[in-house]
């Protein structure tokens, strides 16, 4: 054995075993192999740890559990949209109308939050693979807006495109929900009589679609989490909604190589970003 | 996971009645995989701090940790080699070796560790900063945007603990800018890289993940991460 190799595998030994504990520290800066070493361990502890173990466990757990529940849940949820249709059809008093109603509204909510959670699970565990292919973006925003368009007149909201022929890579179906979900909520949140436009535009390695509402607008502590799954703003308590739909754009265009961001603050009306690789 | 924490950060320059605090016990810390934005005016400190987080300068009192390591206990040399093999920078000014291709840029820090280039994931860098096709190109012979591109390459290639981006697009007209931010953001996402991007451009700033102010060199808002 040659002079130091002692010293050098004791060295080693420590650093494995503190990478299994989970305390490894690299003792010094300097040109030696073994300060090399160290780092690059480091390195590795540190992304093979969080990525592999965690995401896996996690995620596993998360598409078991959804998968149950919307299978569990779909037979039951039917029926009772089917009943409280029926006993809408009933004669009954006002305030038991009232009340079928809000029964009705309440299960059509759950259903559509079901299926969201669905899609999402299925995107997140890669079930639904997303297949980015060369498509013009006026295609998926004309379908998108006739898709939104019976919602926005039933508040007289006029919404205004200003039509661009501009290609980038993304999945053509998918991302038309992830465009629908957005002006979704730019007409839920914004008041009667007022304008939601649409904008397109290209840069070198991008093109973006920007959604701009006059709504109520997002406090600048909230921007953060607008796109977590489940969070609802401090200001939409009162406007039906299950806070599932960015979470799932998100989810959409982040899969294919884009990303998606939120200006606003409260009473200036927000603007989201679609931004697609081209 | 913390990557990076600043313990009662404080930078004083001069002395006695010359004396100009332009850092004052600074807290921050900045997750795994976060993009944060740094954001003041000039003056407000913001070029300090990225100057002690970077371990391009030592503090007059306080702490940097990066991945745990108290980065100033370490002497000069040391921190020297700290810097190239934990620190990506990005600069205004894209400080690319005119003499070497874009490849050759871009795995430069690598080699200068005497390290072997991690070819697949170099190669994954390159295509999804769009520099596929220019790889064999002199610096010269690249656009603003394109050059800062290849900054970013080089500064993701090492895989660093932190990337560092001071006014990335200081230098570009507004719709590069929006292409060079769009890359870092959509590479920090792929990558799971840290990044931390020091600005005085408010706009700029909206692409970040978390906004962190600071004023009067001290941090007035954002120094803790989002739960």
């Amino acid at each position: 054995m040659m002079f130091g190799d002692k010293k050098v595998l004791a060295r080693l030994d420590k650093m494995l075993e503190d990478g299994i504990n989970g305390t490894f520290e690299e003792s010094d800066y300097d040109e030696t192999q073994l300060s090399k070493l160290e780092s690059k361990w480091l390195r590795y502890l540190t992304s093979s740890k969080m990525s592999a173990q965690k995401t896996e466990q996690e995620r596993q757990k998360l598409k078991e559990l959804v998968s149950d529940i919307s299978h569990q849940t779909k037979t039951p949820l039917s029926n009772i949209l089917l009943y409280t249709q029926l006993l809408q059809e009933q004669p009954l008093d006002e305030q038991s109308l009232v009340l079928a109603d809000e029964i009705r509204a309440q299960a059509e909510k759950l259903e559509f939050l079901i299926q969201s959670l669905v899609k999402t699970s299925r995107l997140e565990t890669g079930t639904f693979q997303l297949a980015p292919s060369e498509n013009n973006v006026d295609d998926i925003i004309n379908s998108a807006l006739e898709q939104i368009a019976l919602k926005a007149e039933s508040k007289h909201i006029r919404l205004v495109y200003i039509r661009e022929n501009y290609m980038a890579k993304f999945d053509s179906k998918w991302t038309q929900e992830a465009i629908f979900n957005i002006l979704d909520n730019a007409v839920k949140y914004s008041p009667e009589q007022s304008t939601v436009t649409v904008i397109v535009q290209i840069f070198e390695m991008f093109a973006c679609i920007s959604v701009e509402d006059s709504g109520i607008g997002i406090a600048e502590d909230e921007l953060p989490h607008i796109f977590g799954r489940f969070y609802r703003g401090q200001n939409v308590r009162e406007q039906s909604g299950v806070g599932i739909g960015l979470y799932l754009s998100r989810q959409i265009v982040e899969g294919q190589g884009g990303y998606i961001v939120a200006e606003s603050g409260i009473g200036k009306g927000s603007v989201f970003k679609i931004f697609l690789p081209r | 996971m913390e990557v990076l924490k600043t313990e009662e950060l404080t930078k004083i320059y001069g002395k006695e009645q010359n004396k100009v605090t332009a850092l004052d016990n600074a807290n921050l810390v900045v997750k795994q995989g976060e993009f944060a934005a740094i954001v003041g005016t000039s003056g407000s400190g913001k070029s300090t701090l990225l100057h002690m987080l970077g371990g391009l300068d030592r503090p007059t009192s306080g702490k940097v940790y990066v991945e745990n390591k108290d980065i100033f206990s370490l002497k000069d040399e040391a921190l020297t080699i700290f810097r190239r093999r934990k620190i990506g920078f990005v600069f205004q000014s894209f400080n690319l070796v005119p003499t070497l291709n874009v490849y050759e840029n871009i795995v430069f820090p690598i080699q200068l560790d005497g390290n072997n280039v991690d070819e697949k994931f170099v190669g994954e860098v390159i295509d999804i900063l769009g520099l596929s096709d220019m790889q064999s190109r002199l610096p010269n012979q690249l656009s603003g945007g394109q050059q800062q591109r290849v900054a970013i390459a080089r500064a993701l290639a090492a895989k660093p603990a932190i990337v560092l981006a001071d006014e990335p697009t200081g230098n570009l007209d507004s719709k590069t800018s929006q292409d060079v931010l769009s890359l870092l953001k959509v590479t920090g996402q792929k990558f799971g890289q840290t990044i931390v991007m020091i600005t005085h451009n408010e706009a700029i700033a909206q692409m970040a993940d978390r906004i962190i102010r600071i004023e009067d060199g001290h941090i007035v808002k954002g120094g803790e991460p989002n739960e």
